[in-house]
């Protein structure tokens, strides 16, 4: 698909291929095109080229409204109705029955500990609450594909692990669920499957340890009780070390190509650092995408507002 | 469709149970029985005047003294005219003991010249009422001595009423000058209010759901036109609702006026600063008409207010133009009630922006040419279609945008791209 706006193509011949019952991040910075993408699963806007399939038939996300849940970013909800009356209408919008829309809201709520709630205003709730409707609100009608924009953003870190439970949950009950996020550590945790974008187009995507073979590179963790000895001359050679993020404690580092980490471990000891921790990593998601996105990743910040004015 | 439905029924519902709703449907029948009331209610809160009949020719003085106590408006003894009454009896006043005198001069059964004396004369009511029972005791005492019997005279009696309706082309309107006037003001105002209050509904109703994100959930199950006529019907609902309301209400207040007036006054009349009109059924079919016409209109471009801002702050800026179309129809009224025909008045009733107040107004006024209603009505229509075709496009476009509220070269973009 791509999508063009006034001036710049938001989002540029992107293909995704979501398998059904996987939980598949779509990973990007600000600006990468990641809600565009989305806002065109959902035909919510139109693409340029291209198409959009759904459930591996015909017909668009409109007409299959009864079978997706959506939850848009930065959202809220009707600031003053009750919270019962939320979540019956928008599952009638999802195409419920209205006294099977109560039914499921009340269940629901129940289970998340709301059903005390029920007939308060939203505007009585605590955010965290808020959310937790708001994602009621998005499961409530049974959908088999759930599309998330960044769940976790503004999320507190109780409520952040209530809703990676509860997305495991919806996996383990056969829903596919496809959500965007720019945090690594969420995506690497979650995902079966995920797509890097940057700035409208995709670098790379499959399953997560694919993606972490795309890197070649070396990864050392090494720790230091006290001593570093010649340590910082050794990092400093350009022979043994790429990259370095040196922590004070403990440092991360990639290795030169062709360079061996036995090699550089001997070395260390032979230079009088007193090590307590020497490990061989694979490269952390975080890594990956950095590696990838590179210096892009602060220009696409730029280029984020003008997608959305 | 259902899920249109569903929308109506969220736009009802929330509003009617809003405590704003029953607060504004109450406010405004007590509002307009206080323009109504309040004039006759602040004359009538004094109490009774204390006055002497001075009687300068006994016992007449005495009977016009009791025929005024009978009355609410005074407390009237008499006294017999000796000298120095008078002066003893200002200084009463003076004391504020006394409110005023009546001096009945010995001729007065012949010339019919008497005097009231008080602080203050200027109230036409207090100066009618002495008069009419000097008259008619005057009157009275003149026929007996002309040897006529007064039973006889109240017998043979005729009463005459005489109502006066005016006739413009074939159909009568408010039945004088006075209703014409209150009952074009009523509608002229009572439009202007509900068309802003409800398309600002709209507005905010739009805006909230797009600063929630909720329209992005609600998009991708329903097309935005049916989810913006949704908004429209519903929220048209609802003040049609209050119409209804008001309609139901005042008329009862009008019907029970005279009892109410005569309970809070004591006065079988109450002199009226607003007659009120009888309103036909053609007169509400148009009330009606043009305020379901004004609704669609204005509520269309209400929304596309709402869907281009991104907080209630750019939105208030953004109604600005809207709201200014909306005083200046309001305004032309008089204008209008000034002269319903003339060429300026015409304009107004037949441009789409202006007619939902305009036309209804002229209609009231009186004399109006149909043709001139149906080329109204016609022009009405067509200004809606349009208005809604440019807004739904703004609409579409605006819901899914936030930053900077857009320029008019932008949204002339959004509406040619859609």
């Amino acid at each position: 698909m791509t999508k063009r706006f006034a001036g710049h193509v938001a989002v540029h011949d992107l293909s995704l291929a979501v398998p059904s019952g996987v939980i598949y991040g779509l990973l990007g910075p600000n600006g990468a095109g990641k809600t565009t993408t989305i806002r065109m699963i959902l035909d919510i806007l139109l693409p340029d080229e291209g198409t959009v399939q759904l459930f591996g038939g015909p017909g668009t996300a409109r007409e299959h409204a009864a079978r997706i849940g959506y939850l848009p970013e930065e959202r809220g909800l009707y600031r003053k109705m009750r919270v019962l009356d939320v979540l019956v209408f928008l599952g009638e919008m999802r195409g419920l029955e209205r006294t099977a829309a109560r039914r499921n809201a009340l269940e629901w709520l129940d289970r998340l500990g709301l059903g005390a709630w029920r007939l308060r205003r939203i505007d009585e709730l605590s955010k965290g609450m808020q959310q937790k409707v708001q994602f009621i609100s998005t499961v409530l009608h049974r959908p088999a594909l759930v599309v998330l924009d960044e769940p976790f953003g503004g999320l507190d870190p109780v409520n952040a692990q209530a809703l990676k439970d509860a997305v495991l949950e919806l996996r383990q009950a056969g829903t596919t669920i496809l959500f965007s996020t720019h945090i690594m550590e969420q995506a690497e945790r979650l995902c079966d499957r995920l797509c890097i974008i940057a700035r409208g187009r995709k670098l790379v995507d499959g399953s997560l340890a694919d993606i972490k073979r795309t890197s070649t590179s070396q990864h050392v963790i090494i720790g230091f009780q006290g001593e570093a000895g010649g340590a910082s001359a050794l990092f400093a050679d350009r022979r043994l070390v790429k990259k370095l993020d040196d922590y004070g404690q403990y440092a991360e580092l990639e290795l030169a190509a062709g360079s061996d980490a036995q090699d550089l471990l001997r070395q260390l000891v032979a230079s009088g650092a007193r090590l307590s921790r020497f490990e061989l990593v694979e490269p952390s998601l975080h890594k990956v995408f950095i590696d990838l996105v590179g210096p892009d990743a602060a220009r696409a910040d730029a280029l984020d507002e003008v997608a959305r004015a | 469709m259902r899920k249109v439905w569903a929308v109506v029924r969220r736009e009802f519902s929330e509003r009617v149970r809003s405590r704003w709703f029953w607060i504004s449907t109450a406010m405004v029948p007590v509002f307009f029985a206080a323009v109504v009331l309040l004039p006759t209610l602040l004359t009538e809160s004094e109490s009774a005047k204390r006055i002497v009949v001075v009687d300068g020719s006994p016992p007449f003085g005495s009977r016009v003294a009791e025929a005024l106590d009978a009355g609410r408006i005074f407390e009237a003894t008499a006294l017999p005219d000796r000298s120095g009454v008078i002066d003893s009896l200002i200084a009463e006043i003076a004391a504020k003991r006394l409110d005023g005198i009546l001096v009945v001069p010995p001729e007065f059964l012949t010339s019919g010249a008497a005097e009231y004396r008080a602080p203050n004369v200027s109230s036409l009511r207090d100066v009618e009422e002495l008069e009419r029972v000097l008259e008619q005791l005057g009157t009275g005492v003149r026929l007996e001595r002309a040897g006529i019997d007064p039973a006889l005279l109240a017998r043979t009696r005729l009463p005459v009423n005489l109502t006066t309706r005016k006739i413009s082309r074939s159909r009568t309107t408010g039945e004088s000058s006075r209703q014409s006037f209150s009952l074009a003001y009523f509608m002229g105002i009572t439009l202007y209010t509900v068309i802003l209050m409800y398309g600002v509904n709209v507005k905010s109703s739009v805006l909230e759901e797009k600063t929630t994100r909720i329209v992005e959930v609600l998009v991708s199950s329903v097309r935005p036109f049916p989810l913006l006529l949704g908004k429209v019907i519903g929220v048209g609902a609802v003040s049609l609702v209050q119409l209804v309301l008001w309609g139901t209400v005042g008329r009862f207040l009008v019907q029970q006026r005279a009892a109410i007036a005569a309970r809070m006054t004591g006065l079988d009349q109450a002199n009226d600063i607003f007659q009120v009109p009888s309103v036909s059924l053609e007169t509400a079919v148009v009330f009606i008409a043009y305020f379901l016409g004004g609704f669609f209109l204005y509520a269309a471009m209400f929304a596309a207010v709402g869907a281009m801002s991104s907080s209630e702050q750019e939105a208030q800026q953004a109604q600005q133009p809207i709201v200014l179309v909306l005083v200046l129809s309001f305004v032309s009224m008089f204008a209008l009630l000034g002269d319903p025909n003339s060429g300026l008045s015409v304009a107004l009733s037949l441009i789409p922006f202006t007619s939902p107040i305009a036309m209804p107004v002229r209609w009231a006024a009186g004399d109006l040419p149909p043709t001139d209603l149906t080329l109204s009505l016609v022009l009405l229509a067509v200004g809606i279609a349009a208005v809604t075709w440019v807004a739904a496009r703004i609409y579409r476009v605006g819901i899914l945008m936030t930053g900077k509220r857009p320029g008019l070269k932008e949204l002339a973009r959004w509406v040619r791209v859609g």
